[in-house]
């Protein structure tokens, strides 16, 4: 074959997604690179971008709405994350051949997922006021004396996110589960069956280390989505955000269009993309340690 | 024996029905809130003391911003998003599984790089140049980001390269070039592989709120997530408004998604179990 041929061949199939790629993220990344070490409002013109090294970095650690940001997106994380795959792994263990209905309890957990995240947030905004459902039933039911204000106390601003994180990624979660439960090979469990193993052992000695890739993978993803977390806080927080409940991201938004400080906010992003890399490389490493295949 | 196990099975349903009942319940209230008057919108009973079915008119045919426009627009979003990342997802995965030219690799890897690379790092200087050309508050700035999806191309490649190259060979004996072998015999066996990037990037695209917040601020243009936000915050806090508004975006997903479960299921399953 001609190897000319090929290269023109080979570079017209890839040239739509090598244009996109290039004028939509490479560049753009390149010049968030630069704009982070420029001080620019948006507003202003393209005259005034000012050069300022890193005072930008060194803003951001006397920046309390921006640490507050960082320390709650740890929160969110590192609760939302095992709490949702514990449930997720246990509830397809259960709907694995252990329940009637399979299909039609599968779709209940699933439609948060499918569902618009900006429609649902809106309806836990509206069952977390302070007349709401939740602390009617609350006050009605468990004899709680006082509504709790959900959005703005400080102890408690955090809880309705991330119940409503848990309740739109489970579907997710439990459909990758359910599907790498089923790749488990039956004579596994018939085998210990006959050797007269107890549901629990089989469970943590056969299941849990055979679909350990799945929940590695998941435990990746899932840190990575809930790091970028922001429709949620935006929608619920909206009016009353404050220091308790925003994130990265949100504070990211704010500081380019609320403020349109363009430099401080690309600053911002690269550390939400420094976090990112860092929790990409523990997966690439860890992927080579700690899973069984 | 057997009895026992029928016992234990029907405890479990049990249990995992009333967990999905939990799940349900917010679901249930919005779909019952949406009927109510406003003034009943907190009240304790759940059920509407009288039913306005009239609210979904009302934001239906609301003057500033009308949902059927609203699903219009989103819908125009997802369909030419959804198709333009397939075809040049197809032809890019086509090309790094079945095609050797110079570069392919050094390509691949600068794409699969860009996994790391969250939107909000790309985003601020996206917003400046469709500023810059006009394509700010225009239905394309979202669409055209969306035609990039590296998760598609590497779902496509893998695909692609299982394809046995016999096909190919046999094709090429008849003198047929690398297009032709690519649109009439390759991609059409893609097909399970087209239909999961397919839903992903529905869903995503459906979904889209950050990008739709910052291109899309003429109510003219307004998608899903923005029309639901409009509703939320307006003043006069209709919220069985707001309610009705997202039952209206809820219902048809989910309807869509119980005729098509299956592709569903298998389309996120395959995008995730690796190995």
């Amino acid at each position: 074959m001609n190897r000319k041929r090929e290269n023109i061949v080979g570079y017209a199939f890839i040239s739509p997604a090598l244009l996109t790629f290039l004028i939509l993220v490479a560049f753009p990344f390149l010049f968030t690179i630069f704009l982070s070490f420029t001080e620019w409002n948006f507003l202003s013109g393209w005259s005034n971008i000012k050069f300022v090294g890193l005072e930008n970095f060194y803003d951001m650690l006397a920046d309390n709405r921006f640490i507050s940001g960082v320390k709650n997106t740890f929160i969110y994380t590192l609760t939302i994350v095992p709490i949702s795959i514990i449930v997720a792994l246990i509830l397809a263990y259960l709907l694995n051949d252990k329940v009637y209905c399979k299909k039609a309890l599968r779709l209940c957990f699933f439609i948060p997922y499918i569902s618009s995240s900006v429609a649902l947030a809106a309806v836990f905004k509206l069952l977390f006021r302070e007349d709401g459902v939740v602390n009617t039933l609350l006050i009605n039911v468990f004899g709680m004396s006082e509504p709790i204000l959900w959005f703005t106390d400080k102890h408690y601003a955090k809880i309705p996110i991330i119940l409503f994180v848990i309740w739109v990624q489970i579907g997710f979660e439990l459909i990758i589960y359910m599907a790498a439960l089923q790749n488990v090979p039956k004579e596994l469990y018939e085998a210990s069956e006959l050797d007269g193993v107890t549901p629990w052992k089989k469970f943590w000695k056969i299941t849990f280390p055979l679909i350990s890739p799945t929940t590695f993978y998941l435990v990746v993803v899932q840190l990575i989505a809930v790091f970028k977390i922001f429709n949620a806080i935006d929608i619920m927080c909206f009016g009353d955000s404050a220091h308790y409940n925003t994130s990265l991201v949100v504070e990211i938004y704010k500081s380019a269009f609320n403020n349109y400080k363009f430099g401080y906010a690309s600053a911002e992003a690269l550390v939400l993309m420094v976090f990112i890399v860092i929790i990409t490389i523990i997966n690439f490493v860890g992927q080579k340690k700690w899973v069984h295949y | 024996m057997k009895k026992q196990k029928l016992t234990s099975k029907l405890i479990c349903t049990i249990v995992v029905s009333m967990f999905a009942l939990l799940f349900a319940m917010p679901l249930l209230w919005m779909i019952l809130t949406s009927f109510k008057s406003n003034s009943e919108v907190f009240s304790h009973n759940w059920i509407p003391t009288v039913w306005h079915p009239e609210n979904y008119s009302t934001v239906w045919n609301d003057s500033t911003v009308p949902l059927w426009r609203v699903f219009f627009n989103s819908l125009t979003i997802v369909v030419i998003g959804t198709g333009g990342q397939l075809i040049v997802s197809s032809l890019a995965a086509y090309a790094f599984a079945k095609i050797k030219f110079k570069g392919r690799n050094l390509i691949f890897t600068f794409f699969l790089g860009s996994m790391m690379i969250p939107v909000q790092a790309t985003i601020i200087p996206r917003f400046i140049l469709f500023y810059e050309i006009g394509l700010y508050n225009n239905l394309w700035a979202l669409i055209l980001p969306s035609w990039f999806g590296i998760t598609s191309i590497f779902l496509l490649r893998q695909f692609y390269m299982g394809l046995p190259n016999d096909l190919m060979d046999a094709a090429r004996v008849d003198g047929a070039g690398h297009f032709r072998i690519f649109s009439q015999i390759m991609m059409p066996l893609t097909k399970p592989a087209m239909i999961s990037t397919m839903i992903l990037s529905f869903i995503s695209l459906w979904n889209d709120y950050l990008s739709a917040l910052i291109f899309l601020v003429n109510k003219k243009l307004y998608t899903v997530a923005q029309a639901v936000r409009y509703w939320l915050f307006d003043d006069a806090k209709p919220y069985h408004l707001t309610m009705a508004t997202s039952t209206i975006f809820i219902v048809p997903v989910v309807v869509v998604f119980i005729f098509c479960q299956k592709y569903f299921v298998e389309g996120i399953a395959t995008s995730g179990v690796k190995g």
